[in-house]
């Protein structure tokens, strides 16, 4: 294993899925289910089984429309406000309507929600705004039970390979993708009618304070490759400089789940154990509030369970150290931190693109489309906003139902076989070198440059030596980069697209000349939100070779926000100056 | 060229190794069963529930969790009342992911089983399959003298909704083991205006058990019994305060405007939860009178119950 | 656990030559409990990070990479309890 192995193999198939994290087996199995004749690939970097964002399940739905507890309105009014207005609100409405569906659909593969006493969903009421929270106590099971349904519906499932560029047709058109063996190099030609990239977030973009390259807030297989593929494929990206940055456990650097705790009575707090949290919605402007507090006198930040009943603690517990980041309770053994004596100090996240918690993602509409006739888009890497699992599945199956239908009236679109030949060269490059720099040294300093230059707040002179300072690390890698085995090659690959989101999130957070969404996009030298001239999207696409940024408009609203909601986050801010 | 798909092998091929004399190699052959998600496993691995070996037999009734039906449901049955711990064990979780109606016959036959851990399991698979059959062995099992056996045993008949067993559930309220009563006063919330249900939910507002006086509380929230007021306005004043702020929050459910004055006097408890749940049941009262007291509080200290206090007095 | 990061012997007409780089291991395996040499890979197929490997020479399996997010699948799926991970090193 992992020896480099010349080899070449292609296969055709109607739709193809790239990613088989969450969003991708919902698109799978729900492409299958629409048209049962369809040749149906899913494509994985590591194993279906455990891969991907709930790798190891989770917690719990943070934005579950349950009918009697919210309604499509009011959730998609709150996404609209959370993000400072720059919302298209078709697909929100259209997750928003159908979740429910698709909770009772996961219900019925074997997802545990919890149930209260009566068999009903214990759906918990966090605050008076809308009532979102759906506990999973047992979320450790959800990738078996989706697998379970994968081979059932006989997706071709293919484990360890990595997509690395998707393939067009003569008018732009999607034609397929190309994918290495991440064990053996071989390479694999996937021709398809449709292509869905689940590809997750690009959460290897900063690196986190502890040093240590996969100590991510995201799962660190979710290398921003879904984005880079995209991009070269001439598929816009809106809102990239909307960063995700997440509140969570310092140097454990995952999250601390308040939302699971919330409802038990825990919260966040600064270091005099007193809330500051303004805002109501989780949002930019409520990690502008986190990161102020951890600046101020009063930090650092701690989440306070130590008001809680030991009982309750116990059951907090039992969810936070066994569903999707379980190592948290090893985590606060090594240091003695018991939630019932201690509060548990906070910190924020490495930046990363990723639609799940924030809004930087792949474009697409209420279909799922990306702007490429033929590519899909859903999960943490499309642009729906803060679709967290519940809007991957959701969106996922939403894909998954347009493309099948979408390939069902098309014949397999033809590739140039020159495309296949440069890529081949360009991913073998490090192979055939004896000697350079390695992948991992490549990707640490990517990594720290966007520490440096690119993470808020953001400076327009630093982001300017920032891409200077990052051309030089591409030089390195197109030029030196070595990869003495298949595993290496993976790592080196994963590198690229790292450094093709630092590309992009430096382009579009200079392109904004305006501050918008709290703290994902602060800009120093323009600190006002600027309505007049940057309400809408920013779309960053590949022409002609180059990268280019452009305007979008903001669809008009289908569900109006009066001007009173619309200026509550100003609101919140003057009180934050005053 | 390795193969680009995933294969998962034969069922018949695999099942092959079951024959084997080392018991690992038998233990990754269920392993390889269950992996193929086929329904064709399931014989060969109802037949491993019976395998000589304890780490098989495990491996088997795990593996069965994955499947559904009645065979399943014999096996596991069979399963959960193996003398090795670890496989009963497995067995009895497994027993909890049934869905299917046909395995409920199975699991009928061990309701009365001696083993009270077996009657535990049994109970909490019948709970999800949500079969009419189960209902009178459940209120059997009320009397049963495990209080695990007792929990499971509500469960069963909240799942199921029923309102002639209102009196059944009334009664293990009153049970002498705390966890059997939180869970009758759970399962009373379906309850949905019933004055007896409220009586009996508010008599547990005075429990012994903290988590029970919580569990009472919401319950009468759900209830939506008007009647159950006063029970709550006495909560409020119970000694620890996780009680008191669930009495606040279902008093805010119940509109109940006779206890406006006793929520104004939380609007200045020490604990920020609790003038924030305040403020919040004040909002949902909506009464003009709380407009004054939740003025006082627009400037407090805690962003939550200012927050709170603005989207209340909007409401008024 | 420590290993070296490299497989290789470094070229010594390299013009960057590469280093044995020490390091701890954040999982571990206990080989008397693992199965692998009977055919098992559970912990190796489970891996998102694929920095498992069976070792040629054991039959046991290893962590061969430092590359982990100490998510757990390998110890949780393990079906003989062989696999412990342990929170790496830089961020305990």
């Amino acid at each position: 294993m992992d020896d480099i192995t010349d080899g070449l193999t292609e296969v055709s198939c109607d739709i193809l899925v790239i990613g088989g994290g969450t969003a991708g087996p919902m698109a799978a199995y729900k492409a299958k289910r629409r048209n049962p004749q369809a040749r149906v690939v899913l494509l994985e970097k590591a194993n279906v089984k455990r891969s991907g964002a709930i790798a190891m399940g989770m917690d719990g739905l943070n934005n579950a429309v349950v009918p009697g507890y919210a309604t499509p309105e009011q959730y998609t009014k709150e996404i609209t406000i959370a993000n400072d207005g720059i919302c298209d609100q078709a697909p929100v409405f259209k997750y928003a309507s159908r979740c429910f569906d698709i909770i009772q659909e996961l219900d019925s593969f074997g997802i545990r929600f919890q149930k209260t006493e009566n068999g009903d969903y214990d759906v918990k009421k966090v605050h008076h705004l809308g009532t979102y929270v759906l506990p999973m106590p047992n979320g450790d099971t959800v990738k078996r039970a989706l697998y379970r349904q994968l081979r059932r519906e006989q997706i071709l499932i293919s484990n360890r390979y990595m997509a690395t560029r998707l393939l067009t047709g003569r008018d732009g058109e999607i034609a397929g993708a190309i994918a290495v063996n991440t064990r053996t190099a071989e390479f694999l030609v996937l021709r398809a009618k449709a292509v869905i990239l689940c590809a997750g977030a690009a959460g290897r973009l900063g690196l986190p304070q502890s040093g240590y390259l996969w100590g991510t807030y995201e799962n660190a297989t979710n290398s921003g490759d879904g984005y880079a593929m995209a991009y070269h494929a001439g598929a816009g990206l809106a809102n990239l400089e909307c960063y995700q940055i997440n509140p969570l456990i310092k140097d454990y650097n995952g999250p601390a789940c308040a939302y699971v705790a919330g409802p038990f009575g825990a919260y966040t707090t600064n270091s005099e154990g007193r809330r500051f949290i303004e805002c109501d919605y989780w949002s930019g402007q409520m990690m502008q509030e986190f990161y102020s507090e951890l600046q101020s006198g009063k930090g650092p930040v701690f989440l306070k369970l130590n008001h809680l009943h030991s009982d309750t603690i116990g059951k907090i517990e039992a969810i936070l150290h066994t569903v999707e980041r379980p190592s948290r309770g090893r985590f606060h053994e090594n240091r003695g931190t018991d939630y019932r004596e201690r509060m548990v100090e906070m910190h924020i996240s490495e930046i990363g693109f990723c639609s799940g918690h924030s809004a930087s993602g792949v474009f697409v509409d209420e279909f799922a489309r990306t702007t490429v006739t033929g590519l899909y888009a859903a999960g943490d890497m499309a642009s729906v906003p803060h679709n967290y699992m519940l809007g991957a599945f959701t969106n996922g199956a939403v894909a998954g139902e347009h493309a099948a239908e979408f390939a069902a009236g098309r014949d397999l679109p033809d590739y140039d076989p020159s495309d296949v030949e440069q890529e081949r060269a360009r991913v073998l490059a490090p192979t055939r070198r004896d000697d350079g720099i390695p992948p991992n040294q490549i990707e640490y300093k990517a990594r720290r440059m966007v520490n440096d230059y690119l993470q808020p707040p953001k400076v327009t002179a630093k982001m300017k030596l920032g891409q200077e300072r990052l051309a030089e690390v591409r030089e390195d890698l197109e030029g030196a980069m070595v990869a003495r085995d298949a595993h290496e090659l993976l790592r080196s690959l994963e590198v690229a697209s790292i450094l093709d989101c630092a590309d992009m999130a430096a382009a579009a957070s200079l392109f904004r000349t305006e501050s918008r969404w709290g703290l994902y996009h602060y800009r120093v030298d323009h600190p006002e939100k600027n309505d007049a001239d940057w309400f809408c999207h920013s779309i960053l696409r590949k022409q002609d070779g180059r990268m280019m940024l452009e305007k979008r408009p903001v669809a008009p609203y289908i569900v109006p926000i009066e001007d009173e909601e619309r200026s509550a986050y100003d609101r919140q801010r003057i009180r934050e100056s005053a | 060229m390795s193969e680009p798909f995933e294969a998962f092998g034969d069922v018949e091929d695999l099942a092959a190794d079951l024959a084997s004399p080392d018991a690992t190699v038998r233990r990754l052959a269920v392993m390889a069963l269950a992996e193929t998600s086929d329904w064709q496993a399931v014989p060969h691995l109802v037949a491993a529930i019976a395998d000589a070996a304890p780490e098989v037999r495990e491996q088997a009734a795990r593996a069965l969790g994955e499947f559904d039906g009645r065979a399943v449901g014999e096996a596991l049955a069979r399963a959960v009342t193996d003398s090795v711990a670890a496989v009963a064990a497995a067995a009895a979780e497994s027993l909890a992911e049934l869905r299917d109606a046909d395995a409920g016959g199975a699991l009928l036959a061990l309701v009365a089983h001696p083993s009270p851990f077996v009657r535990t399991a049994i109970l909490r698979g019948l709970k999800a399959l949500q079969i009419e059959a189960s209902l009178q062995p459940a209120i059997t099992a009320l009397s049963d003298v495990e209080p695990a056996v007792r929990v499971q045993a509500v469960g069963v008949i909240g799942y199921l909704k029923r309102q002639e067993t209102l009196p059944a559930l009334i009664g293990a309220a009153r049970d002498g083991s705390a966890e059997v009563r939180l869970a009758a006063v759970k399962a009373l919330s379906f309850a949905d205006q019933s004055a007896e249900a409220a009586a009996a939910v508010s008599a547990a507002l005075k429990d012994a058990a903290w988590e029970v006086r919580a569990a009472a509380a919401e319950t009468l929230g759900r209830l939506g019994v008007s009647s159950a007021s006063p029970a709550l306005v006495a909560a409020l004043a119970d000694e620890l305060w996780q009680v008191r702020q669930k009495a606040l929050q279902n008093l805010g459910r119940l509109r109940a405007r006779e206890a406006l004055p006793a929520i104004i006097a939380l609007l200045g408890d020490d604990n920020p939860s609790l003038r924030k749940d305040a403020a919040a049941a004040l909002g949902e009262i909506a009464d003009p009178a709380s407009r004054e007291a939740l003025a006082t509080r627009a400037q407090d200290a805690d962003p939550d119950v200012r927050k709170t206090v603005a989207w209340a007095l909007g409401r008024l | 656990m420590i290993a070296s990061a490299s497989a290789k012997a470094p070229n010594e007409e390299a013009r960057l030559p590469i280093a044995y780089t020490p390091t701890t291991l954040p999982v571990v395996v206990d080989e008397a409990k693992c199965i692998a040499d009977k055919g098992c890979t559970v912990c190796v197929d489970v891996c998102p990070l694929d920095v498992l490997r069976i070792s040629d020479l054991t039959g046991k399996a290893y962590m061969k990479y430092d590359e982990c997010w100490y998510c757990m699948p390998c110890e949780t799926d393990c079906p003989t309890g062989a696999v412990t991970v342990n929170i790496p090193y830089l961020l305990r």
